[in-house]
């Protein structure tokens, strides 16, 4: 434990909320989206900027409405690390640190472990854009902070999206931006009132809270019918999901930098999200061309 | 374990993969020789130890505990589930570069991927959704002892004892071997009254269960990307060659339960797909072949122990 710090409580529990009569938490039945503006395709409207770090060699801050990530990049800088196997290589270091009261849980001051693989997950998704090999014996770190997430898999996809753009406006090498875009397979289809009965049959044993009901509901339904892709969900759509994708991508080269998946899925469903992804990634890549070149603007009108 | 390579011996292996011929006299889409145990070791619920000829060598165990249940405080979700707990260690005494701290990255990134793939908890990624039934496959209210307060968590470790290329599908086989090979004592719930429990677990040999939707289970397969090729079950030499490899989770109906990509290089979208496709299909095939071995492995450990015979197993490092 850090003894520098105040701790907050081992045991947290979950505030009083009173909702207006009217609420009516959003379910995947619901004919839109959870934000109700959004077709299944959309993509959340992007704000991407440069620069707003002054320290950084290179910055980028981005926000998908309420996903808000903060990236700065410092380097190439000869490597600080002493006995590491020499490499004609540069060395892309990622790190992502999601702030204390980012997510919905509080997260600890201490990188977690799913941090670390998520750091290493970036500069996997980074290092086929970056010409490495024209710097070898130093070091680009790039560091990125999430001030506030709205769906792990939209932040991973803005991660990398900020990322690449604060290593361009840093000046270094690359063969081309890569833009990350999420997606989650939600089952939407309305349910027979067969499988309504079978399933609160099977939860009625002890503890039959209305959410429990809910959820064999959908268990059922999903063997049936493909699921819905939802681009870009949002927190309270990827309660539902039975699968997400997050997928990095370079427009211009049209190569894969990566790809992540859980979850249980046809490989007809994926090879259509993929698809989908790409597409977005095409719509991501004109903003992440505008940030840039409104940066250079910037820069000529400072001269 | 080397970690350079030189530019002759990579353009050897990149040639060869081109002709469709590797090193060892394999084809692009060929394993080599796998060597499969379970029951190896005596203080777990279940194991089994796999090795590739000429390289990797993993010990898995599976231990079974009882603990309290994790609930989300926010949604309730959790109160009627068991948990699977997943690490993987790279031990020192496996190569000169995981002494020390040195494993620390690969065990992690290990350990995240198995937990992504096994189990649907919250800590693996995000919040996979309560309606989501895991791409796990397997069936986690089955642990549940008392809702809401006692359950089964199965601690799946992983041991790497000899590193030889190809070791997360050598550990995705010897994970589904050993959960096949899990034995859970039986509980026995009471009801006090007044939302009071209690559980006894019963002591006899005879009165075990198995882990619901073992078959279910996924396993993994490695494809790595050299040149404009893709092989399967690169040795280590192979695996210095590799632009960017492909793992794809499978399981017996074919469905996809967890893609991820590693190293420093990129595919094609089309390259992609294919890759998907076939890991896909070679995935099924080694879960058919898989599962009649252990089946088979099983059922002559169950008559060795009618007749009162001792099961004699090969042991460790054994060839």
């Amino acid at each position: 434990m850090d003894r520098k710090r105040v701790p907050g409580p081992e045991l947290s529990v979950a505030p009083l909320v009173e909702y207006p009569a009217d609420f009516k938490r959003w379910t995947p039945q619901d004919e839109c989206r959870h934000d109700s503006k959004r077709q299944p395709e959309d993509m959340r409207p992007i704000y991407l900027k440069t620069g707003l770090i002054t320290q950084a060699n290179g910055s980028a801050y981005i926000e998908l409405e309420k996903t808000k990530l903060a990236c700065g990049v410092y380097g190439p800088r000869p490597i600080k690390r002493v006995g590491q196997i020499f490499s004609g290589r540069g060395i892309l270091n990622c790190e992502i640190k999601f702030a204390s009261f980012s997510c919905a849980k509080r997260r600890s001051n201490i990188r977690d472990p799913q941090e670390r693989e998520l750091s290493q997950i970036l500069s996997q998704a980074l290092a086929p854009a970056v010409r490495l090999e024209k710097i070898p014996k130093s070091a680009i770190d790039v560091y990125i902070t999430v001030l506030e997430s709205d769906g792990w898999g939209s932040c991973v996809a803005a991660a990398v999206t900020a990322a690449s753009v604060a290593l361009a406006h840093a000046g270094i090498e690359m063969l081309d931006l890569v833009a990350g875009c999420s997606a989650s397979y939600i089952q939407t289809a309305p349910l027979s009132i067969s499988s309504l009965s079978i399933s609160e049959g099977d939860t009625g044993s002890i503890s039959t809270s209305t959410t429990n009901t809910n959820k064999t509901i959908t268990a059922t339904a999903t063997a049936t019918q493909p699921p819905q892709i939802f681009m870009d969900a949002d927190f309270e759509e990827e309660k539902y999901q039975q699968g997400a994708i997050v997928l990095a991508y370079m427009p211009s080269l049209h190569e894969i930098t990566h790809v992540l998946q859980s979850g249980k899925a046809e490989s007809s469903t994926i090879s259509q999200s993929v698809e989908h992804c790409m597409e977005a990634c095409n719509k991501i890549y004109a903003v992440m061309h505008h940030a840039l070149l409104e940066s250079i603007g910037e820069n000529k009108e400072a001269l | 374990m080397p970690s350079l390579i030189s530019p002759a011996e990579r353009d050897y292996i990149l040639k060869g993969i081109e002709c469709n011929i590797r090193a060892d006299g394999r084809q692009r889409s060929d394993f080599r020789e796998i060597t499969l145990e379970t029951s190896v070791v005596s203080q777990t619920s279940g194991s089994a130890r796999v090795r590739i000829a000429g390289g990797s060598d993993v010990l898995i165990s599976v231990k079974a505990e009882i603990g309290p249940v994790q609930v989300d405080p926010e949604t309730g979700d959790g109160a009627d589930k068991g948990q699977i707990i997943c690490s993987i260690e790279c031990a020192p005494s496996a190569s000169q570069q995981f002494e020390g701290r040195g494993a620390d990255d690969l065990n992690n990134e290990l350990t995240q991927m198995m937990s992504r793939f096994l189990c649907s908890n919250n800590t693996a990624i995000s919040s996979l959704s309560p309606t989501c039934s895991g791409s796990g496959g397997i069936d986690l209210s089955k642990l549940c002892i008392i809702p809401g307060q006692q359950c089964w968590i199965l601690f799946v470790d992983a041991l790497v004892l000899d590193y030889g290329g190809n070791l997360m599908d050598a550990i995705f086989m010897g994970v589904r071997a050993a959960i096949y090979d899990t034995k859970i004592p039986k509980t026995e719930v009471q009801d006090l009254g007044d939302g009071q429990f209690e559980f006894e677990v019963l002591d006899d040999e005879e009165d075990i269960d198995f882990v619901h939707g073992r078959e279910d289970m996924p396993i993994c397969i490695t494809l790595n990307k050299i040149g404009t090729r893709h092989i399967v079950d690169a040795t280590l030499l192979e695996e210095l060659c590799t632009e960017a490899k492909l793992v794809v989770a499978v399981n017996r109906a074919g469905e996809i339960c967890g893609l991820q990509k590693n190293h420093d290089g990129s595919i094609e979208p089309s390259l992609l797909l294919e890759m998907i496709q076939v890991g896909k299909t070679m995935g099924q095939a080694l879960i058919k072949n898989l599962d009649a071995k252990i089946k088979e492995e099983a059922e002559s450990d169950l008559t060795k122990r009618l007749q009162g015979d001792p099961a004699r197993k090969l042991g460790f490092f054994a060839q």
